[in-house]
Order: structure tokens, then C-alpha cells, then sequence
């Protein structure tokens, strides 16, 4: 006998919703990582990935198979992290706020503009090595498939690899060392601007996992616009969930994704943005500081 | 002596006016024409005689503002009488954008808040005033605009509201969503925005009949459609300059720029920071729907896909590229914005570019990001505040005391 609850719709929407709100947490989980070591709200945070994307699996052209190609992709988004970190960011801080957001921005066009001009605007499927077929149940269709799996798991040990990163190494400590108290640490050995760097190799990286794993949706395919959405819902996320709580990061995340599969699945496709929009302003007001972040007074 | 010296200004403008109206009724093929060419000769005169008042700018400040705004539209609408239809179109076009580059300024300048989602706000002036000219078509066009800015500004309230009470990046952030849910908001209301397609305005703005019959029909004075359209856009836009250069020199303005220098001693004086900031991001949204609404009246219709989140960004280069909080900055992105389209056909000719290739069709994000992040790194003050360096600097170098700068 089959289960009907495993095969009903709300079934199939949370779990399609768990996938999505995954992709969701782990971009804003890669904001935060840069939020807290930077100070800077990084808007090419989807472009930079994407490029890296590009790089890494054009490859496969040259008759590279899958995985070498996500390697190389997650090489690529570490050197340009690194790279734009050292080269546009390092001269921005303690600049007043906008000048970061601009220069980000600028980035973003730039990077959006080079990538359509050297490969086009038109989407490239990639060889997902996992089936995007619904599993079944009794002859019903279960909201998960092999890829959405692959999507979830994969996500989850890139957090878990986060979090014990930060918490258990002597590299995490330095890394929230440098982000907390940069004099201090300084003082006491720790290479700050290594550290700096280093905040936006890692978060570079995360977000160049979550594009492969979005570019690897048979439906959706690689495209230099893939993450510009997903980042919209992405920083969404880090606003509701605080900008310097990675966990608040990714709770808000897979929130989002289930509230909004269920939007979509109810309502309509438009309605989902518009129903995000309102879900941050709703929460900013109840919380202006995000629904996980200690309330800190601010120094003067 | 001071008073000797005003009368004989006044003296010489006065007769200057007489000379100049004489010369334009002689001058002017018809005796209406001449009429007209008379008047914004005697304004211009007039304008410039109160502007070059030595004193006055230090004393009614407002006085020569209304002054220098007058004579700028006069001569402005004088031109577009000799441009062609294109660089009328071009004009207005320009203009527009100029108001809501000019609001963006005024919020960043002003507050130090940015907004990514202007865009978005132009689009809401833009489609208020096809929907409501659809539904009324009777309503005077300047209701209309107003109107479509007091939209504006309600919208800009609502995002406003929880954003400007953060600090970092959060408005930035917010107005991105929404200038990216905008094109989804559009096509949800589907009955209304006229889906994919747009709007069409169920008439186009024509030249008051008073101002057709003093003209006749058939003299080309301020009669062509594409003439009248860039002159009220003109107007409008030396309306709205001139009531933002006063809100700068206001309180409230002097407010903002504390709250943005350093917002704990703009507290400590009394400031609401919440309330400042929600004032400058209506403020802006207001002028943004203004332009929009603009924007739809030349074009005779609207289109969402003139909305998108590209828009945004486009008006954000050209308020870094013109000069952040500076009047001079919005005018020299408006002037940009006009001729961007042909200035990057141009360089699509120069280097022999397919047209419909890839790097052709990228070629605008490419220079305009490109310049965000140069002029950001290295000139962060925009052109007007290169200019103002440069001119600073040779007025140092030829002797005269240097003023400190902060």
C-alpha cells in the first residue's frame, strides 16, 4: 500500500522547497562570510561564482568529464575571491558605505556583460551525472529525485565543512579573530589581511558549489544571469536572518525556499518575488536586525 | 556707490531689454514670433542682470536660485525651437532622466543611503500615468504628474519605512528586491499595466489651443509636437531642480548632510535620524516617479521592459559618473544618458563590431560598470567633482588664497 501523505502535494512542495531554500542558504550563508570579515554587503556575490562557473566547467568542451570540471570551477571561485579581494576591495575599507556597494555593483555588470560576451546569453546544459526524475512511490511521484538529493547533501556538507572550520581550527579561530578584533589580532600574530583575503576566497567558493549545483538542474542550465534571482532571495535571506548569523543565514534560507515553493505551487510564479519582498520588509520591521543576531549596542 | 552702481545696472538692462525686443520684432518673420523671441530675450537679460548683482547671492540666496533657473529654461526653450525633432526627443529624454538622477544624488549625497531600485520608481511614475490618463482622460497633465509623484513618493514611504531605520547596506539591499520583483509586480497586475505589450496614452500631449491660436496654425513656433513636448519636460525639470537646490539649502537639507558626516552629533543636536532618512528616500522615490511619468508622456506609451532591473543600474553609473550630490553631476549624467545609444553605436562602427554580436550587444554594461568601478576607486567625487578640483586647483596656482578643504 503507498503512503499518501509521502506522495501528497504539500509533501512534494516542502521537499521541493527544502532544495530550493538549500541554494538559498548557502548564498546567504557566503554573504555573511564576507559581511563578517569585510563589513561589505557584496553584490557580485552571484556574478563572481557565476564567472567562476564558466571557467571551470567551459572545460567541458575539452572532453573533461563532470567532477574534474567542479574541482576546477571550485579552484576558480577561490582565485577570484582572492583576486578581488586583493585587487578592488582592499582599497575600500573605511571608506563611508556606498562606495563598496557601488564598486560591487559595477562588478557585477562587468562580470554579467564579459561572461554574455564571451559565452553568449544562450543556456548550457551540463551533464548532471544524477537523474532530475522523481523518485516514485507506489506509481506516485515523491518531491525528491536523485539530483535534488545530490543538491541537498552536497549543501549540507558544505555548511557542516563551515561550521567546523570556524569552530574547530585553528585557521576558523584566526579567521573570526581577524573579522571580531583586527588590532588585536595583529598584536598577536594573526596575518589580518591573509585572514581578509582568505573570507572572500571561502565564501567565493561556497557560492561557486551552489551555482554548479543550480547550473546543474537540467532546467535551468548556465547562464551568466543564473544566480541573479537566487541572489535576490539569498540576501533576502541573510536580512531576515541577520547578516552575522550563518545560522540565521541558513534557517532563513530554507524557510524561504518552502514558503515560497508553497507560493508558487498556490499562487503564481510572479507571486514569488513579490511575496519575498514583503516577507523582508515584514521582518525587518518586527526585527530590524535580523531574526538570529544578538541585539548589540553599537559603539560611537 | 552701491546704490549708484544698482541703478545704473538696472539702467542698462532696461535698455538692453528695449534693444533686444526692437531687434526681435525687426528680426522675426512674423509679428507673434517676434513677440515670443522678445519676451525670452527680456527674461534672459532680465535673469542675468539679478545674477551678476554683486551681494545678492550672499543675502536672498533665493532670489538669484529662481534666477539662475529662469535663465537657464529660457535659453534652453529658446533652443529647442532651432534643434531638430531627434534632438528635441533626445532632449526631453535627457531631462527627465536628469530629475531622477537628480533625487538619487540628493539621497546618497545628502543622507549617504543608497538606492538600487530607482528604476523601479521611475516605472511606478511611468505607469500611474498611463493608467490614470487610460481611465481619465480629461485630468490636466500636470494633475497627472502629480499624481504619478505623490505615488511615487507613497511607494518610496512603504520600502522606506523599515530600511531607513537600519544602518549598513539594508536600503541598497531592499531596493534591489524590489526594482528586481518590479517587472514580476507589473505582470501581476496584468488587467491593468496592459501586460507585455504596456500602455498607450489614449492622447498625446499637444500645445494648449490659447498658445496654437496666438501662434495660427502652421507657423512651426512652439507649435510641432516634439518641440512642446521637450519644453514642458524642460519646465518641469527647472521646477524641479530649482525646489531641490532650495531643500539642500534648507534645514532639513543641512540635517541630511550632518546625519551622513556623523550621524551620533546630528543625533546629539536634535536630528531623528529615522525620519531624516525616510524624508531623503521619499524625496528621491518622488523625483524618480516624476522622471518616469516624464518618460511616458514623450514617449506617447510605456513598456515594462524600459523598467527592468538594468534601468536601476544605469541611473546609478550615471549619478557616480556625473558626481554624487552635486547639481552640476545630475545635468552631466542626463546629458550622458542622451547620448550613451549613439555614442556606444558609434564606437560599434569605429571598431568594425558585428551589431548583432555578443560583445556589441554587451558593450554598454561592459564600459558603464567599467566606469562605476573606476570612477568609484579613483574619482569618487564624479566629474562635476573632478572639474571642481581642477578649476580649485588654477585658482590656488594663480595666486589667490587656497580655501581649506575637509
Amino acid at each position: 500500500m503507498m503512503d499518501p501523505i509521502l506522495t501528497s502535494r504539500i509533501m512534494s512542495d516542502v521537499l521541493g522547497g527544502l532544495t530550493n531554500g538549500v541554494m538559498y542558504g548557502l548564498v546567504a550563508l557566503s554573504l555573511v562570510l564576507v559581511w563578517r570579515s569585510t563589513g561589505i554587503l557584496n553584490f557580485a556575490q552571484g556574478a563572481m561564482p557565476m564567472f567562476a562557473t564558466y571557467l571551470g566547467m567551459g572545460l567541458l568542451s575539452y572532453h573533461l568529464s563532470y567532477w574534474p570540471c567542479v574541482a576546477i570551477s571550485i579552484v576558480a571561485g577561490f582565485a577570484i575571491g582572492g583576486v578581488t579581494e586583493r585587487v578592488l576591495v582592499r582599497s575600500l575599507y573605511g571608506k563611508p558605505e556606498i562606495n563598496p556597494v557601488v564598486v560591487m555593483v559595477g562588478f557585477l555588470i562587468v562580470l554579467e556583460a564579459v561572461a554574455s560576451a564571451i559565452w553568449s546569453t544562450t543556456p548550457r546544459g551540463l551533464p548532471s551525472p544524477f537523474s532530475p526524475i522523481d523518485w516514485q512511490i507506489g506509481g506516485k511521484p515523491f518531491g525528491l529525485s536523485d539530483f535534488t538529493l545530490y543538491e541537498i547533501v552536497t549543501g549540507v556538507i558544505v555548511m557542516v565543512a563551515v561550521a567546523a572550520l570556524f569552530r574547530f581550527t585553528k585557521l576558523g579561530l584566526q579567521l573570526r579573530a581577524a573579522a571580531l578584533a583586527p588590532e588585536v589580532s595583529r598584536l598577536l600574530g594573526v596575518r589580518v589581511g591573509r585572514m581578509l583575503t582568505l573570507g572572500w576566497m571561502l565564501s567565493t567558493a561556497v557560492g561557486t558549489i551552489t551555482t554548479v549545483l543550480v547550473a546543474s538542474n537540467y532546467f535551468t542550465g548556465l547562464t551568466p544571469q543564473v544566480m541573479d534571482s537566487i541572489f535576490a532571495f539569498g540576501f533576502i535571506a541573510a536580512a531576515v536572518g541577520g547578516l552575522d548569523s550563518p545560522v540565521g543565514a541558513l534557517v532563513a534560507g530554507v524557510s524561504l525556499g518552502i514558503i515560497l515553493q508553497f507560493v508558487s505551487d498556490y499562487l503564481n510564479s510572479n507571486a514569488i518575488i513579490i511575496v519575498a519582498l514583503i516577507f523582508l520588509i515584514v521582518s525587518l520591521m518586527v526585527r530590524p536586525s535580523g531574526l538570529f543576531t544578538k541585539s548589540s549596542a553599537r559603539r560611537v | 556707490m552701491v546704490a549708484k552702481l544698482k541703478v545704473n545696472r538696472a539702467a542698462s538692462s532696461a535698455g538692453l531689454i528695449v534693444l533686444a525686443a526692437v531687434a526681435a520684432l525687426v528680426a522675426a518673420p512674423t509679428f507673434r514670433d517676434g513677440v515670443a523671441i522678445g519676451v525670452a530675450l527680456a527674461v534672459a537679460i532680465a535673469g542675468v542682470a539679478t545674477l551678476t548683482t554683486p551681494g545678492l547671492r550672499a543675502t536672498h540666496p533665493v532670489v538669484v536660485r529662481s534666477a539662475l533657473t529662469l535663465v537657464v529654461l529660457d535659453i534652453t526653450l529658446i533652443a529647442t525651437y532651432f534643434f531638430s525633432a531627434t534632438t528635441n526627443f533626445n532632449l526631453a529624454t535627457g531631462a527627465a532622466m536628469s530629475i531622477v538622477l537628480l533625487g538619487l544624488s540628493f539621497l546618497t549625497g545628502a543622507s549617504g543611503q543608497i538606492s538600487l531600485g530607482n528604476g523601479a520608481f521611475m516605472g511606478v511614475g511611468a505607469f500611474v500615468m498611463a493608467i490614470w490618463a487610460n481611465h481619465h482622460a480629461t485630468t490636466p497633465i500636470a494633475v497627472t504628474l502629480l499624481i504619478a509623484v505623490a505615488v511615487g513618493a507613497l511607494v518610496g514611504l512603504l520600502l522606506g519605512l523599515p530600511a531607513t531605520r537600519l544602518r549598513g547596506p539594508y536600503l541598497a539591499g531592499m531596493t534591489l528586491a524590489f526594482a528586481v520583483a518590479f517587472t514580476a509586480i507589473l505582470s501581476s497586475f496584468n488587467s491593468w499595466t496592459g501586460g507585455d505589450a504596456g500602455l498607450q496614452l489614449p492622447t498625446s500631449v499637444t500645445p494648449p489651443r490659447w498658445l496654437e491660436s496666438f501662434f495660427g496654425s502652421g507657423t512651426s513656433l512652439l507649435t510641432t509636437n516634439s518641440m512642446w513636448l521637450a519644453d514642458i519636460t524642460i519646465v518641469v525639470t527647472g521646477v524641479a531642480f530649482f525646489l531641490m537646490a532650495n531643500l539642500f539649502a534648507s534645514r532639513t537639507g543641512r540635517a541630511m548632510r550632518l546625519i551622513r558626516d556623523n550621524d551620533v552629533a546630528a543625533e546629539l543636536v536634535g536630528v531623528s535620524l529615522p525620519r531624516t532618512r525616510v524624508i531623503a528616500f521619499i524625496v528621491s522615490s518622488a523625483f524618480a516617479a516624476l522622471g518616469g511619468a516624464l518618460w511616458t508622456m514623450i514617449n506617447n506609451s510605456v513598456s515594462p521592459s524600459t523598467y527592468s532591473f538594468a534601468l536601476s543600474i544605469t541611473i546609478l553609473s550615471l549619478v557616480v559618473i556625473g558626481g554624487i550630490g552635486t547639481i552640476p553631476g545630475a545635468i552631466i549624467g542626463g546629458i550622458i544618458y542622451a547620448y550613451s545609444t549613439d555614442a556606444i553605436n558609434w564606437i560599434t562602427n569605429q571598431t568594425g563590431l558585428n551589431p548583432q554580436g555578443n560583445v556589441a550587444s554587451q558593450l554598454n554594461g561592459i564600459i558603464f560598470g567599467g566606469l562605476l568601478i573606476l570612477t568609484m576607486l579613483f574619482a569618487p567625487m564624479g566629474i562635476s567633482g573632478a572639474v571642481h578640483r581642477w578649476w580649485r586647483g588654477r585658482k590656488d596656482k594663480s595666486g589667490r588664497l587656497a580655501t581649506p578643504s575637509h
